[in-house]
């Protein structure tokens, strides 16, 4: 495939039922009214020459390139601000019109290097292309005048340089950063000739500006100004290959572009369903990781974890698992082996995973990192709608009337969904943030929450109750929804619970410490205010009582009718890029693909059947489980693909006892991580950009993720798990993710519809495909819930066993931020790190006061389970009583004062709530020391240099 | 009251009404002599824009300044009464001697109609200026 | 504080005890029961059964004792339904 720009219609698409008929240099065209000349000449591949137009932005007006003939009308209008009318005669190529625009482009080639065959954006450049098209070869001007060639270049973003001697100040990057960023971080600064593009102030660069980096400025500058740094050091692409980033579960589709077999840039795809082309940092320029010095490529094998690794063949590292794990299984039975599938890999390879392990190991020991995440959504969102996949797409939110927030911070965690969201409230919808934190949502350039209710960690249940108790006492309740939807008996329990006073905002204000007030007018606006749909994160599953609120939320949503249409609806945003897959694949110990249960003895026969084993009837291990059974002796063996548990999982030292107990720990992942450390071996993992295969994303949607170059360990990650069930003695032949998805589609009912050739043709398709839904489904619930009746639960409120006393006063809550992806062990090995270079406690100014600390200070964060230090951030974005830490870099190791409560029905940790203190200190801890020691010791590598002391 | 404070006021007082931002940079502008970039970063928190387009607003109009101007000031009336007794004609030799170390400002009537042309510096009002005496002013400011 | 194992099982029973009680004493014994039996690995059950219900919350201890005699409760609430074979109905996808 040539390399090729995506092309540019010049103004957004425009939906509308009516359709205009025109006529552009003697062809008719049709196209919805609205549209502009410009599009609608591009649509028939007549296009015209434009500089200040693209079509993922507002029509503009400025570069005056664009002019058009229309018969009856005076002048020469711009194409891309005249809206197509019906029977409208345009002409685009006349002898006026070549001059006028010949003219236009002198004026703007007078001020721009003519350095075009050196420049590194020779032959990609709209500047370029527009100039031979209206047929310029000289300039008249010369460079005497006055010019801005001289500007220096700021080259301070890690990424992308800003040359403004090449800027034609056509403002597409400033509308850019404004309407589809929604930063607003760049303007024009100062007037007429004066005027040139600014990031932030007068003394900022990129790096000090607000720019959060997502690259959106730069994909929309025309000319060379805006240029990722890669394209100058590698030069231009020579292809593209379209597939989706691995980070995050909103699941961004890219064009991968490359030159020869290197990655030269990511360019967020505009036909992308769930990213519209927008991207974020990690996405779009985060992707350093893939040949970072850290990764290993060749398998590793020890004894003990005492000694250096050994580099040995693939054989040899498989031969030596293959051995350790039957002798396991003679020694101990099936029972005593498991693993971990990754939410970061594929469905294919996930499926293989929980196939080796029921299959082949023999056990339903199988879990994955959802656990730590979102397992309560799939529990609540089970019992209250029948089925827990978020109901609504990306694109319902264009829809809504009033977004609630709770626990969750999308301008960071989900940042292109973020944008989409903060595109809507621009429009006018209201907002209402539930955080323990003021989150960028609740206030931030054209972005202002209605009610912001800064509850105590821990006190959801409480709060979304009192909300209930509102609508239902103040007669707010959609009855008639309730009626036809919902079972009826069952709401007026529940209607009763929640009306009685101990539920009242009045009353649970002694619990949340939310004013009542603001509860009550935040529970009529999302009553009454139209369209209303919540969002929720982390910051709703990770506590001891996630699965309720998750309950509580769908109860909500119930009560008020917002369910089953565009603009409504209950969204889960998911962490990690493939959390939904791996949970359709298989990943619990209780149910095998397409959520049966593992007691099911017809489902067993059918895959018994397919892959001629036999599989135990009883629900095997979840992770603390796994770790708890190791100390006694009775879990012996794992295998965890691409997961680090060690530094995600709560209560690091028990994670660390457990893992140490194991006779066997196989890690198969990109880097030597955290767990590694009491790894017995070590197979080298692929990147996304390295292998086949399909992400489910937190639409459900499933898209194609693409290999764009060879693995540089020699295999995808599908292969190496194949490999190892080969040396198991299972006889597995795949020669193609695509056949592991036929299998899948086979043995699971939503994928019915679902192959390779189908996603290669229709870029995506969201489950369930089957008979009913034969292209998938974009809302789910439409006429009623998937099964029978919507049901109200009682949602009591228990409070969490992590309280705070004397000895451990503040409430620790954990979250994450922009730059930086989980455990980071991909982002940390990028340049992101310059916008997060560690993890900080933030803390209120008066607990900080109280403690002596000012911002920047070192200091112990200690709670029951053990401490750790970190440098302090003063800031009143928390409350008093509260601080906040991310947990993305190794050496805080903020999991170490985590504490192993979790949600009462699915174990998903409790992260969001740990009674902690707060001391000045002056160094590391114990704990940080040794563990550093130790990781160093168990990273060395026999024939390579011992790193100098 | 610090400047912070200051600025929340006259930030306060024009919150409310439809296109706050212009009178509140007008009103910094003749407080301050300036809106410098801390300025800039608190009206934009106050009124939920971004550093950068206070920024862009700022540097658009020549009635805005970055940074307070130190160079002294003689202001001159322009306004009808002293532009009828010839302030006019004054102009061209002022600006010369001016040049750029001191700033001329025009402003419009100080008061003293009848016995023009008249420019002020600092409190002092100087009546019945020729060019001489303007430039001897000028030069000795 | 992370504890021994049996002590894990124990707060684990008692924690859905306790988030079930509003159900009432009957039915929450039998959602308690139901949950155990349907998410809990077999040497968990073993375990927690060969315990003599120390330290267990009544709710607890009734399901557990209910579960120790064998008795296979019905499905309390959806969440311990699932998919039959040829079903795309639910997902709990976490
Ligand atoms: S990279 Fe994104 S945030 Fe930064 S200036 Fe460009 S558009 Fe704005
Ligand atoms: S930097 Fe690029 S997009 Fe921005 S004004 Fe200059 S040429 Fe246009
Ligand atoms: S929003 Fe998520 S999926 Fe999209 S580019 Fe960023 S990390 Fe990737
Ligand atoms: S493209 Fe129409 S005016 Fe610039
Ligand atoms: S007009 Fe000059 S002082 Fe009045």
């Amino acid at each position: 495939m040539g390399y090729e720009r995506q092309k540019d219609f010049g103004t957004p698409r425009v939906k509308s039922e009516k359709h205009v008929t025109l006529t552009i240099d003697g062809r008719a065209v049709t196209v919805p009214e609205g549209t502009t000349v410009m599009r609608a000449a591009s649509e028939i591949g007549s296009s015209i020459p434009k500089l200040c137009a693209t079509d993922n932005l507002k029509q503009f007006g400025s570069c005056r390139l664009c002019l058009v003939e229309i018969e009856g009308a005076r002048g020469t209008p711009a194409s891309c601000t005249t809206p197509a009318a019906e029977g409208m005669v345009v002409k685009t190529q006349t002898p006026r019109l070549d001059k006028l625009r010949k003219g236009v482009m002198e004026l703007y080639i007078s001020d721009h290097p003519l350095d075009c065959l050196t420049c590194s954006a020779n032959n990609d450049c709209e500047l370029q292309d527009q100039a031979a098209a209206v047929g310029l070869r000289d300039v008249r001007y010369g460079y005497e005048g006055a010019n801005h060639l001289a500007e220096p270049t700021d080259h301070s973003n890690p990424y992308f340089d800003f040359d403004p001697s090449k800027c034609i100040v056509c403002s597409r990057c400033v509308r850019a950063c404004d309407e589809v960023q929604g930063t607003f971080a760049l303007t024009i600064d100062g007037r007429g000739f004066g005027s040139e593009v600014s990031a932030g102030q007068t003394l900022d660069n990129f790096m000090s500006s607000e720019c959060v980096s997502c690259g959106a400025c730069v994909q929309a500058c025309p000319t060379a100004t805006l240029q990722e740094k890669s394209v100058k050091k590698i030069g231009k692409p020579e292809r593209a290959v379209v597939t989706t980033c691995a980070y995050c579960g909103v699941g961004c589709t890219f064009r991968a572009e490359m030159r020869g077999e290197q990655l030269v840039r990511m360019v967020p795809y505009k036909d992308g369903k769930a990213n519209r082309g927008h991207s974020c940092v990690k996405g779009r320029f985060a992707w350093g990781y893939a040949n970072h010095q850290d990764r290993i490529t060749r398998p590793m094998v020890r004894d003990n974890i005492d000694q250096p690794w050994r580099e040995v063949s693939w054989e040899e590292a498989l031969s030596f698992s293959a051995n350790k794990l039957n002798q396991i299984k003679r020694d101990h039975g099936a029972r005593a082996l498991g693993g971990i599938t990754s939410s970061r890999c594929t469905n294919e390879e996930t499926f293989l995973v929980q196939k080796l392990i029921r299959g082949g190991f023999g056990s339903n020991n199988v879990d994955t990192c959802a656990r730590v995440c979102h397992s309560p959504t799939g529990y609540g969102l089970k019992t209250t709608f029948g089925t827990s996949a978020g109901t609504q797409d990306f694109d319902s939110v264009e829809d809504s009337d009033v977004i609630l927030v709770i626990g969750a911070n999308p301008t960071d965690g989900h940042p292109v969904f973020g944008s989409r969201m903060k595109q809507r409230l621009r429009q006018g919808a209201k907002l209402i943030v539930i955080d323990p934190r003021r989150i960028d949502l609740v206030k931030s350039p054209h972005i202002k929450a209605a009610h912001h209710l800064p509850l105590q960690p821990g006190t959801n249940v409480a709060l979304l109750t009192a909300m209930a108790h509102v609508i239902v006492s103040e007669g707010l309740a959609d009855e008639e929804f309730i009626r036809t939807r919902c079972d009826w008996d069952e709401y007026q329990d529940w209607a009763r619970f929640v009306s009685q006073d101990k539920n009242s905002p009045e009353v649970l204000e002694g619990v949340t410490r939310v004013p009542a007030q603001s509860v009550r007018e935040a529970a009529r606006l999302y009553a009454t205010g139209g369209n209303g749909a919540i969002y929720y994160g982390l910051g709703v599953t990770e506590h001891s009582q996630g699965s309720s609120t998750v309950m509580a939320i769908a109860n909500l949503a119930m009560v008020t009718g917002n369910i089953g249409r565009k603009g409504v609806g209950v969204n889960p945003l998911r962490g990690q890029n493939n959390v939904q897959g791996a949970c359709d694949m298989g990943s619990f110990p209780h149910e095998l693909p397409g959520y049966r249960h593992i007691s099911d003895a017809d489902t067993r026969a059918l895959f018994e059947k397919d892959w001629g084993v036999t599989l135990d009837p009883d629900p095997g291990f979840r992770i603390n489980n796994m770790l708890d059974a190791a100390v006694d002796g009775e879990f012996r063996a794992i295998y965890i693909q691409g997961e680090d548990i060690l530094q995600s999982d709560p209560n690091t030292q028990h994670v660390a006892a457990g893992l140490e107990a194991m006779e066997l720990v196989i890690v198969h992942d990109l880097f030597l991580n955290e767990t590694a450390n009491y790894a017995h071996v070590f197979l080298p993992g692929s990147t996304f950009l390295e292998k086949n295969g399909t992400f489910t994303n937190a639409e459900r949607r499933i898209q194609p993720v693409r290999k764009v170059m060879e693995p540089a360990n020699g295999m995808e990650d599908w292969e190496v798990t194949q490999a190892l069930a080969n040396a198991l003695g299972l006889g597995w032949s795949y020669t193609h993710p695509s056949e592991i998805l036929d299998e899948i589609a086979r043995l699971t009912p939503s994928f019915a519809g679902v192959s390779w050739d189908r996603l290669e043709r229709e870029d995506s398709l969201q489950w369930p495909v089957n008979e009913e839904f034969p292209d998938g489904a974009p809302v789910m619930h439409v006429d009623g819930f998937v099964r029978g009746k919507g049901k109200f639960v009682v949602t009591d409120y228990v409070p969490t066993d992590e309280k705070t006393g004397p000895r451990f006063p503040l409430l620790l809550t954990t979250g994450r931020i922009l730059s930086q992806y989980n455990v980071g062990a991909q982002t940390r090995r990028t340049a992101n790190v310059e916008w997060h270079p560690e993890d900080l406690l933030e803390m209120h100014p008066s607990d900080a006061e109280n403690r002596g600390l000012n911002d920047g200070d070192w200091t112990t964060l200690k709670s029951r389970t053990g401490e750790t230090t970190l440098r302090v951030k003063v800031t009143d974005r928390v409350a008093p009583g509260v601080v906040y830490t991310t947990f993305h870099h190794p050496a805080t190791q903020a999991n170490v004062v985590t504490t192993d409560f979790s949600d009462w029905a699915t174990n998903c940790p409790e992260y969001k709530v740990t009674a902690v203190q707060v001391m000045p200190s002056n160094g590391p801890s114990d704990w940080q020391e040794e563990y550093t020691d130790l990781s160093q010791k168990s990273r060395r590598i026999a024939g390579e240099m011992e790193p100098a002391e | 009251m610090s400047k912070e404070q200051r600025l929340s006021e006259i930030i306060a007082e024009h919150q409310s009404r439809e296109g706050p931002l212009m009178p509140i940079l007008h009103d910094v502008q003749a407080e301050f002599g300036c809106v410098d970039a801390d300025s800039e970063r608190i009206i934009a928190a106050g009124l939920n824009l971004s550093r950068a387009e206070v920024h862009g607003v700022v540097s658009f109009y020549h009635d805005f300044h970055g940074e307070p101007d130190a160079r002294p000031v003689v202001q001159i009336c322009r306004a009808e009464a002293c532009k009828s007794r010839g302030v006019e004609a004054l102009i061209a030799d002022a600006e010369a001697a001016a040049g750029t170390r001191v700033k001329l400002a025009t402003v419009y009537c100080l008061g003293l109609c009848s016995v023009g042309p008249n420019a002020r510096i600092g409190d002092d009002l100087h009546a019945r200026l020729d060019s001489d005496r303007l430039k001897k002013l000028i030069e000795t400011v | 504080m992370s504890g021994s194992t049996i002590e894990t099982l124990r707060r684990m029973a008692n924690q859905i005890a306790r988030n079930f009680e509003i159900m009432g004493h009957v039915d929450a014994v039998e959602a308690t029961a139901d949950h155990i039996n349907m998410f809990w690995d077999p040497r968990m059950k073993k375990q927690i059964f060969g315990d003599g219900g120390q330290d267990l919350s009544p709710i607890a201890k009734a399901a557990i004792e209910e579960l120790a005699q064998g008795e296979i409760p019905a499905h309390q609430t959806r969440a311990t339904e699932f998919n039959a074979v040829d079903d795309i109905g639910q997902s709990d996808a976490g």
